[in-house]
């Protein structure tokens, strides 16, 4: 019989989502496991694992890559050797059993665990078999359960694991020696193909050990990274990416900088302040970069909210700064204190983080100049911040020691061209090169 | 050490406490000279007079009633019911009065009385004479509720419950009350709401009650052979009921048994596979499951009232069934 294929819910607020496109063609054998197709959700692009296997059949009816539709939608087929497609219909045959997609979310990025729904092809497993298979990390979905009606039971769990983590055998000393060089007896086991291990073997691996390089380490994908990296790549791969550098000389915006520290100490406004000041004024008068690319449409933003990239040990985060050409400088240097803290504690909210519509990302303090950074979707810009030094540069006619930083603007050339950007980043140019230009508003 | 029947125990019970606490006196039918239909007053006539051990009619609203309100005067009734069926001519009394007396009065007043009779299906004693009613007393608040298995546990509870300022329930299965165990001579008491692990297992758990206790450790005797490993619990007293044992239990083996001689239905049964699903889910294993008497009358003929409850072969085909799982 036919298994339909349908959009997931891959979260709980999931109503609709975007089949981007199909990773196996019409036609094509598919074996239980394998990645089906690619979803965009409430917040990013999933990979889609099919649980059952069959030849894949997408009737020309049925959704396209690039459409969105509600959940449950059917969207495709996967028959048996041989068998009719059946009639297209875009409603699941069995609606009430929504939870029984024949495909879920191989790594989803919503808030939600994916869902524990019973498939037809899921093994049922009694609370206490689950709980002792999550104590042991036995892979209870891989187990045939010996209970009635196939049910997977304790015994099953513990005979799964019985098999994988038979004690090698090994001398004492052996034992003894594994132990003080750190060694997995199982790993020199397997080696020796099932026989006793004895002290010259544990020796002879402590000596391979010392003579092997260090080798790579691997380590898991921590939720922000994938976070991270789904955002990241999508805007790699679908904005048409251009960077502009230039060099302002800020030598007026340290004097400034100074004079503040001098009369306000600990509460002067930062250089991330100054330039987030500065930088909605800029966009205040260039607000064709204070836009993004939304459900096939540019939008254009009223108001700047400045996204500030923020290292944290978690990983890169956004916080926002809302209405930021409306606020002067002192509202936003306690801002971005409260937040900049806040982020690093890891008590930033998922609010203190959304609706930005432009970023600035400042690697100075890395002594890095120019640089080429990846657009924060769904905005049209990022402007990069380089370091300030000092070094010789002409001014009035005279070779001087002047303070100069580096500005490197990212524009996504689909939502606009090369020269309302560079005007924008003179602009900014500008307005760091004379601050008083801006410091009044 | 000496063997006494179970029958003998609650005597010697009744007796040391009458002794020990001369506000103690017991009504019922046959309870003076005669000594009890039961024997449950046997001798007792002759050393503690008529005032103490008295005849009554049958007539139990109006002897629960007064006994009420003798417990309420700081004395303490025992009242003897024989058949505990007639109790439910008592209920109005018990459920508005006794039970709720305490709760009225702040506190202030105490009702330390005790009601007892035979319970159970055995005897060919037709419906009327056959009934086990703890689940329906054990479901009102104000009330104890004990169903001993053993001569050792019946002296033991029987003195807890003389000594109690509650209504206390004390009912005797009457296939129980001839059985004979070891009692020791010297004074002891057992706590209400503590279980007794009667045998030691860990494939499967029972809980039994009353005669299936006796029914299923014989059934284990025979599974052990097989190396089939059974723990059986006899609650005891069903209110207070000792679920903190049994989650135990079934936290080393994983299956729950439920074996209780009268229906399910509403049943004690229901009560202890709720709070073992709610507390003990993560170590379950199974289902928990129960087996129960049908839900029926009982039968006077002897092979139809031996249908009605769970005898040896079902006992052993739900442990079974329930290891297969």
């Amino acid at each position: 019989m036919a298994e339909e294929i349908v959009m997931p819910r891959l979260g709980w607020t999931m109503e609709e989502g975007t089949l981007i496109e199909w990773l196996k063609e019409d036609g094509a054998a598919v074996e239980t496991g394998e990645l089906l197709f690619t979803v965009e959700g409430d917040k990013a692009l999933n990979e889609i694992e099919t649980f059952v296997g069959g030849i894949l059949h997408l009737p020309s009816a049925a959704p396209q890559p690039g459409d969105t539709v509600p959940v449950g939608t059917v969207l495709g087929y996967l028959l048996e050797v041989g068998e009719q497609p059946p009639a297209y219909e875009a409603t699941k045959t069995n609606a009430a059993a929504d939870t029984q997609t024949p495909a879920q979310a191989a790594s989803t990025m919503s808030d939600t665990e994916p869902s524990h729904a019973v498939s037809a092809t899921e093994p049922t497993i009694s609370p206490r078999a689950r709980r002792v298979a999550a104590e042991l990390g036995v892979d209870w979905q891989q187990l045939q359960g010996s209970g009635r009606s196939g049910r997977i039971v304790e015994r099953d769990v513990r005979a799964a694991q019985g098999l994988s983590s038979a004690a090698p055998k090994a001398t004492p000393i052996a034992q003894r020696l594994a132990a003080e060089a750190g060694l997995d007896l199982a790993e020199l086991a397997a080696q020796k193909q099932g026989g006793r291990i004895e002290r010259e073997d544990v020796e002879a691996a402590v000596e391979a050990a010392r003579a092997m390089p260090t080798t790579s380490t691997s380590q898991p994908i921590t939720r922000v990274r994938q976070l991270i990296a789904a955002h990241l790549s999508t805007s790699a791969h679908t904005t048409a990416a251009v960077t502009l550098t230039t060099e302002a000389d800020a030598t007026e915006l340290v004097v400034l900088r100074q004079k503040f520290k001098d009369s306000l100490g600990q509460n002067a406004p930062t250089y991330n302040d100054l330039l987030i000041k500065l930088s909605a004024s800029a966009l205040g008068k260039h607000p064709a970069l204070n836009a993004s690319w939304h459900n096939e449409e540019i939008q254009l933003h009223a108001t700047v909210h400045m996204g500030v990239a923020t290292d944290t040990d978690d990983g890169l985060l956004v916080p926002v700064i809302r209405d930021a050409q409306s606020k002067n400088l002192q509202q936003i240097a306690a801002e971005t204190k409260t937040l900049f803290d806040q982020a690093r504690q890891r008590q930033l909210k998922p609010e203190d983080m959304q609706d930005g519509t432009f970023t600035l990302t400042n690697l100075g303090m890395y002594g890095i100049d120019a640089f080429t950074p990846i657009i924060n979707l769904p905005q049209c810009a990022i402007l990069g911040i380089g370091r300030i030094i000092e070094k010789p540069a002409v001014h009035d006619g005279q070779i001087v020691v002047r303070s100069m930083m580096a500005l490197s603007l990212t524009f996504d050339h689909r939502v606009l061209d090369g020269g309302p950007a560079a005007r924008f980043l003179d602009q900014v140019r500008s307005f760091v090169e004379q601050p008083y230009q801006w410091l009044s508003e | 050490m000496r063997e006494i029947t179970f029958m003998e125990a609650t005597l010697e019970a009744l007796s040391e406490e009458m002794a020990r606490d001369e506000t103690i006196f017991v009504v019922g039918q046959g309870s003076g000279a005669r000594g009890g239909n039961f024997n449950t007053t046997t001798g007792l006539y002759d050393i503690y007079g008529p005032e103490r051990l008295r005849d009554v009619p049958i007539t139990e609203r109006g002897f629960v009633g007064m006994c009420t309100g003798a417990a309420m005067t700081g004395t303490r009734p025992v009242v003897d019911f024989m058949f505990l069926d007639f109790i439910l001519d008592a209920m109005g009394e018990m459920v508005n009065q006794m039970a709720k007396m305490q709760y009225m009065s702040s506190g202030r007043l105490k009702m330390p009385i005790l009601l007892r009779g035979c319970i159970g299906v055995g005897g060919a004693a037709a419906t009327h004479h056959s009934g086990n009613y703890y689940s329906m007393f054990a479901h009102l608040p104000g009330f104890k509720v004990v169903v001993p298995t053993t001569a050792y546990d019946a002296k033991g509870l029987f003195k807890t419950a003389l000594r109690s300022d509650d209504p206390v329930l004390f009912l005797e299965h009457k296939s129980l009350i001839n059985g004979r165990g070891e009692v020791p001579e010297e004074e002891y008491l057992i706590p209400f709401g503590q279980a007794s692990i009667c045998r030691r297992g860990k494939d499967l758990t029972v809980v039994a009650l009353t005669t299936m206790v006796g029914k299923t450790l014989t059934v284990c005797e025979k599974l052990a052979q097989e190396g089939i490993s059974v723990e059986v619990i006899d609650p005891r007293t069903v209110a207070p009921l000792d679920v903190d044992t049994i989650l135990e239990s079934v936290q080393r083996t994983g299956r729950l048994l439920v074996i209780d001689e009268t229906f399910a239905i509403c049943g004690i049964g229901a009560e202890i596979a709720a709070q073992v699903v709610d507390r003990g889910f993560d170590d379950l294993d199974a289902p928990v499951r129960r087996l129960n008497g049908l839900h029926v009358p009982t039968p006077y003929s002897a092979p139809l009232e031996a249908s009605v409850v769970p005898q040896l072969p079902d006992i052993e085909q739900a442990i079974r069934d329930l290891l297969a799982e």
